[in-house]
C-alpha cells in the first residue's frame, strides 16, 4: 500500500481528527493527522499520491494560510476544506485558490468521500500531466542543436526549403532531421509538433 | 351685629340646659326657664344701669338663719346654698345674711338656751333681722321659746322640720314653712325591689333624743314590711358593735339608717359620719332618708333635698322681705321629694340603669370619658387620627419605595440578563462552532463505525471505543449548551456560595470557540487553591466575559501574536478578598476615559451601548465587590473585580 494516496488531515480538535481519521480508514484510505498547520509543516511530505482535509479555522495559521502557503513551495496537493462556518468570503477564496471542495462539519460522509475521490482524480492527473511535461522536456533535451533549430522552423510554420536556406543545408537533410526530431519526441505529424511546442513554452513559463 | 348676642344666648341655653336637665329632670322647659332668667338678667342690668341715683339709700335688710346643729353638718351647707341662691339682694335692696349655729344635739338645756338668746340679742342689737330662718327642730323651739324677747314681731320661717313635730306644735301665724316628712317606707320599698333577694330589713338608728325618735317612729313604721322581710334593730349601739354586726350580714338584708349623732358608747358625731361608718362596714346595700347621705356610701332614697329646702325657704323670705303678710302666702302643705340616687352605689350593687324610675336624680354619674374631658379627647382622637394618617402615609410611602426599589431592583436585573443575551449574541457564532465540533466528530465516528459494519470482520473493540467517543463528544456538546443556557436563563438572583476557578472554566468554556474565531488566545490562571465566592455565580460569569470580550476586542488587529493574548488571573490579594484580574496588551484605556468608563452608555466603540461595564459595576457593587480599571504598566488595560471570599463550606474543606 506504499504507493497508494496517502490523505493528510489537519484539525486542531482531537476528537474530529481522529474521527476523521476512523472513517478515512474504514473507507480503505490511508490517512495521517496533524493538530495545527504547523505540525503539518514541520513533517517531511512523502513523495505520494493522496490530499489535504483542512480545517478553515484553527489557532496559529489558518488553513487558507496553509494552502498558500504550500502553493507557494510547490505543492500541488489537492485541498479539500473542512469548516464549521458557512463562510461565503472563506469559501470563495479557497476555492479560487483551487481547492476541491469546500465541506461544512458535521461532514456527510457521502459528500466527503466524493471529494475525497475528486481530489485524488486531480492528484492524479496532475501527477500524470507532471510526469508527460518530464518525459518531454527530457526527449526534447535528447535534440541536437541542428534538429532544435529544425524543430523551431517547423512549429513557426516554415518550409523545409525555407529552413534548408536558413541553415544552409540541403532540403534532403532538413527532411532527415524533421523526421529524427519527430522519432525522438514521440510526434506522428506537424501538427503534433505544434501541440508539443505549445506545452513546452507552458512549461518554461511555469 | 345682631348675631353675635344671638349665639351666645343660644350657647348658654344649650349649656344651661344640659345642666338643668341633668340635675333636676321634672322642671319647666329648661329653655324656657333659662329665657326666663335671661330676661329677668337684662332687666336688672338695666334698671342697674338707670336706677342707682334713686336707690342708692335704700337700707340694708337683715336675715338670720339660726341652724340646730353644728357649722359644718353637710344639710346645713345645703339648705344655706339653697337659701344664698333664692334670696335676692342688690345694691339697690341689699340682703344680709347671717348664721348662727345651735349646735344640738351636743348643746342643750334652758340654761345653754338662755345665753344664746342673750348671746344673739345682743349681737344683733345694732343690725336687727328683718326675717329669721329656723333650719332644724331645735331651731325651731329655741326661737318659739325666746322670740318673744329675742326678736318680737319678726316673722319665722322654718326650714327642714318633720310635719308630725309641727302638728304637735301650735305655731303663731307669722311662723311660715313648708314641713318636710323624711321617708321610710317608699324608699324601702324601692330597696327591696331593687334587691328581691332581700330577706332582712336592718334598721340602725342611735341614742341621742332626736335618734330615739328616729327609732320610734321606725318601730311603728316597719311593722308594714314584716310580713316580706324580718326586721332587725340595731339601735343605740356602739359604733364598733354596729360595724361587727354589719360586717356579718349576708347577701340577704337591706340596711335602712337615718344615722344617728350620739352611739352606744356616748361617742358624738353627725349622722352623716355614722353613716359613712355604717355603709363601709356593711356588705350589704344602705338607704338613708337625708339627701346628705349620698356620696357616704349610702345608695340613696327618697328625699328632700336641704338644698331645696333652702330655696323654698329663700322664696319665703324674699315675699316677707317684699312685705307680703306671713298669713298670706300660699305654700305647698308639704315638701315634695324625689328618688336620688348615688350612680356608683347603683354600679355596686349591680342595679340595672333600667330599674331606676326616669325622674329619679342621680349623682355621682361618672361621665364618659368624652363627657368629662371633652376637649382633651377631641384632641386626643384628632392627634391620634392625625397620627394614624401620618402612619399611614409613612407606610404607604415606604410601600412605595419599596415598590420603586423592586422596580429598580427588577430592572437591573432585567439590564443584566439583556446584557447577557447581547454577550450571548456576540458569542452566538463562536458557541454554535463549538456544539458543531463535537457533533461533526459524532457523524464521522457513526460513518466510520457503519463502514466497519458493512466491512464484516469483529471490530468490537474499534466499534466500542467509537461509541465512548461519541458519548463524550455529546456530553462536551451538551455541556456548552448547559452553559449557555444558564448564561441565557432569566434566573432569579441567588446567593449561593461558588468556586471562582470553576467559573473561569465555564467562561473558558464559552469563549473557547470567540478566542478561535477572532485568533487570539485566552490565558487562564487559576488559584492554586478552590476560592469560594457567595453570590450569583451567572452574573459574576458574565462580568468576566464582559471583560474578556473587551480585553478582545482591545487587541483586535494586533499583528503581534505575543501581544494577542488575554491574561485572565484569580489572585488572593488578602483574607477575606479575592480578585479576578483581566489584562490584555491593547493600547490601554485613554486617561480622560478612565474617570466615566464604567457610566452608563458611555463607550468609546462605534457600537458599543455603553452598558457592559456599567452593569459590571452594578452586579460587582451588589456583592459588596469593587471593580477598577486602570493603564496596566508595560501597556495595556488590567481591569480587577475584587470580592469577598466565603467560607469554604465543609464538603469541598474536608478531605474526601
Amino acid at each position: 500500500m506504499n504507493g497508494g494516496p496517502l490523505i493528510h488531515v489537519v484539525d486542531d480538535d482531537q476528537s474530529l481528527r481522529t474521527a476523521l481519521l476512523r472513517l478515512l480508514a474504514a473507507a480503505g484510505f490511508e490517512a495521517r493527522g496533524y493538530a495545527s498547520s504547523g505540525d503539518f509543516l514541520l513533517q517531511p511530505l512523502p513523495e505520494r499520491p493522496g490530499c489535504l482535509l483542512l480545517d478553515v479555522r484553527m489557532p496559529g495559521p489558518s488553513g487558507l494560510e496553509l494552502q498558500a502557503a504550500l502553493q507557494r513551495q510547490g505543492c500541488a496537493l489537492p485541498v479539500i476544506f473542512l469548516t464549521g462556518y458557512a463562510d461565503v468570503s472563506s469559501s470563495v477564496r479557497a476555492l479560487k485558490a483551487g481547492a476541491v471542495d469546500f465541506l461544512s462539519k458535521p461532514i456527510e460522509r457521502k459528500a466527503l468521500l466524493e471529494a475525497l475521490h475528486r481530489a485524488l482524480e486531480r492528484d492524479a492527473r496532475q501527477r500524470r500531466a507532471r510526469a508527460d511535461a518530464v518525459q518531454l522536456r527530457a526527449r526534447f533535451a535528447t535534440l541536437s542543436v541542428r534538429e532544435r533549430t529544425v524543430f523551431d522552423g517547423v512549429v513557426a510554420g516554415q518550409l523545409n526549403k525555407q529552413i534548408a536556406d536558413e541553415l544552409a543545408i540541403g532540403e534532403r537533410t532538413v527532411k532527415s532531421l524533421r523526421s529524427q526530431l519527430m522519432a525522438k519526441l514521440g510526434a506522428g505529424s506537424a501538427a503534433e509538433l505544434g501541440r508539443l511546442a505549445e506545452r513546452l513554452r507552458q512549461l518554461s513559463d511555469a | 351685629m345682631t348675631d353675635a348676642p344671638m349665639a351666645l344666648v343660644c350657647a348658654h341655653i344649650r349649656a344651661t340646659g344640659i345642666t338643668a336637665s341633668y340635675a333636676r329632670r321634672p322642671a319647666t322647659s329648661p329653655g324656657r326657664l333659662v329665657g326666663a332668667r335671661i330676661a329677668a338678667f337684662l332687666l336688672a342690668m338695666l334698671l342697674a344701669v338707670l336706677a342707682p341715683p334713686l336707690l342708692a339709700d335704700a337700707p340694708s335688710r337683715n336675715v338670720l338663719v339660726i341652724y340646730a346643729n353644728g357649722r359644718l353638718l353637710p344639710a346645713n351647707f345645703q339648705a344655706d346654698g339653697g337659701l344664698r341662691e333664692t334670696i335676692r339682694t342688690s345694691s339697690a335692696r341689699p340682703v344680709s345674711i347671717f348664721d348662727e349655729f345651735l349646735d344640738a344635739p351636743n348643746f342643750g338645756g334652758d340654761a345653754y338656751a338662755e345665753i344664746i338668746a342673750n348671746y344673739l340679742r345682743e349681737k344683733y342689737a345694732s343690725r336687727p333681722p328683718d326675717v329669721v330662718v329656723a333650719a332644724g327642730s331645735e331651731a325651731l323651739s329655741f326661737l318659739l321659746q325666746q322670740r318673744s324677747t329675742l326678736f318680737p314681731g319678726v316673722p319665722l320661717v322654718h326650714l327642714a322640720i318633720p310635719l308630725p313635730l309641727l302638728r304637735s306644735m301650735h305655731l303663731p301665724r307669722d311662723v311660715v314653712g313648708v314641713p318636710v316628712e323624711y321617708d321610710f317606707s317608699l324608699t324601702v320599698e324601692q330597696a327591696l325591689r331593687w334587691h328581691p333577694q332581700a330577706r332582712r330589713l336592718v334598721l340602725i338608728t342611735g341614742a341621742s333624743p332626736w335618734d330615739r325618735e328616729w327609732e320610734a317612729r321606725l318601730r311603728r313604721e316597719a311593722t308594714r314590711f314584716s310580713g316580706r322581710v324580718t326586721v332587725e334593730f340595731l339601735a343605740g349601739l356602739p359604733t364598733d358593735a354596729v360595724r361587727r354586726r354589719l360586717q356579718e350580714l349576708a347577701g340577704d338584708a337591706v340596711v335602712f339608717t337615718p344615722g344617728y349623732f350620739v352611739d352606744g358608747d356616748g361617742h358624738h358625731g353627725t349622722p352623716r359620719q355614722s353613716v359613712e361608718a355604717i355603709a363601709a362596714a356593711a356588705a350589704v346595700p344602705v338607704y338613708g332618708p337625708f339627701s346628705s347621705f349620698i356620696g357616704s356610701g349610702v345608695v340613696g332614697g327618697y328625699l328632700h333635698t336641704f338644698k331645696d329646702m333652702g330655696r323654698q325657704a329663700g322664696g319665703i323670705v324674699n315675699a316677707l322681705l317684699a312685705g307680703s303678710a306671713p298669713a298670706s302666702l300660699q305654700l305647698p302643705a308639704l315638701m315634695p321629694n324625689s328618688l336620688q340616687v348615688d350612680w356608683r352605689q347603683l354600679r355596686r350593687w349591680g342595679i340595672n340603669a333600667d330599674a331606676v324610675p326616669d325622674d329619679a336624680v342621680i349623682d355621682f354619674r361618672q361621665p364618659s370619658l368624652l363627657e368629662r374631658y371633652r376637649a382633651e379627647t377631641i384632641a386626643a382622637i384628632v392627634a391620634l387620627l392625625l397620627q394614624a394618617g401620618l402612619i399611614a402615609s409613612l407606610l404607604f410611602e415606604r410601600r412605595r419605595r419599596r415598590r420603586a426599589e423592586a422596580a429598580v431592583h427588577l430592572q437591573r436585573h432585567e439590564l443584566a440578563h439583556a446584557s447577557r443575551l447581547a454577550i450571548a449574541g456576540e458569542l452566538t457564532g463562536a458557541i454554535a462552532h463549538e456544539i458543531n465540533q463535537p457533533l461533526a466528530a459524532i457523524l464521522s465516528n457513526a460513518d466510520a463505525a457503519d463502514l466497519m459494519l458493512e466491512s464484516g470482520g469483529d471490530r468490537s473493540n474499534e466499534l466500542r471505543q467509537i461509541l465512548t467517543d461519541i458519548r463524550r463528544d455529546d456530553l462536551r456538546a451538551s455541556a456548552i449548551i448547559q452553559r449557555l443556557r444558564a448564561l441565557l436563563s432569566r434566573h432569579q438572583a441567588e446567593r449561593q456560595a461558588f468556586e471562582l476557578n470553576a467559573v473561569l472554566d465555564d467562561v473558558a468554556s464559552l469563549l473557547r470557540g470567540e478566542a478561535r474565531r477572532r485568533q487570539l488566545r485566552i490565558a487562564f490562571k487559576h488559584a492554586m487553591k478552590p476560592v469560594m465566592v457567595a453570590g450569583d455565580r451567572i452574573q459574576i460569569e458574565q462580568v468576566l466575559i464582559n471583560l474578556i470580550l473587551n480585553a478582545m476586542d482591545a487587541v483586535v488587529g494586533i499583528a503581534d501574536d505575543r501581544r494577542t493574548t488575554v491574561v485572565v488571573a484569580v489572585e488572593q490579594i488578602a483574607d477575606g478578598m479575592v480578585v479576578v484580574s483581566v489584562r490584555d496588551r491593547g493600547p490601554g484605556i485613554a486617561v480622560e476615559h478612565l474617570p466615566k468608563i464604567f457610566d452608563s452608555f458611555f463607550s468609546t466603540k462605534r457600537d458599543g451601548m455603553g452598558l457592559g461595564l456599567s452593569i459590571a459595576r452594578t452586579i460587582v457593587d451588589a456583592h459588596a465587590g469593587r471593580i477598577v480599571a486602570e493603564n496596566a504598566a508595560g501597556g495595556g488595560a488590567r481591569f480587577q473585580v475584587e470580592l469577598p471570599t466565603a467560607r469554604l463550606p465543609l464538603l469541598t474543606a474536608a478531605p474526601a
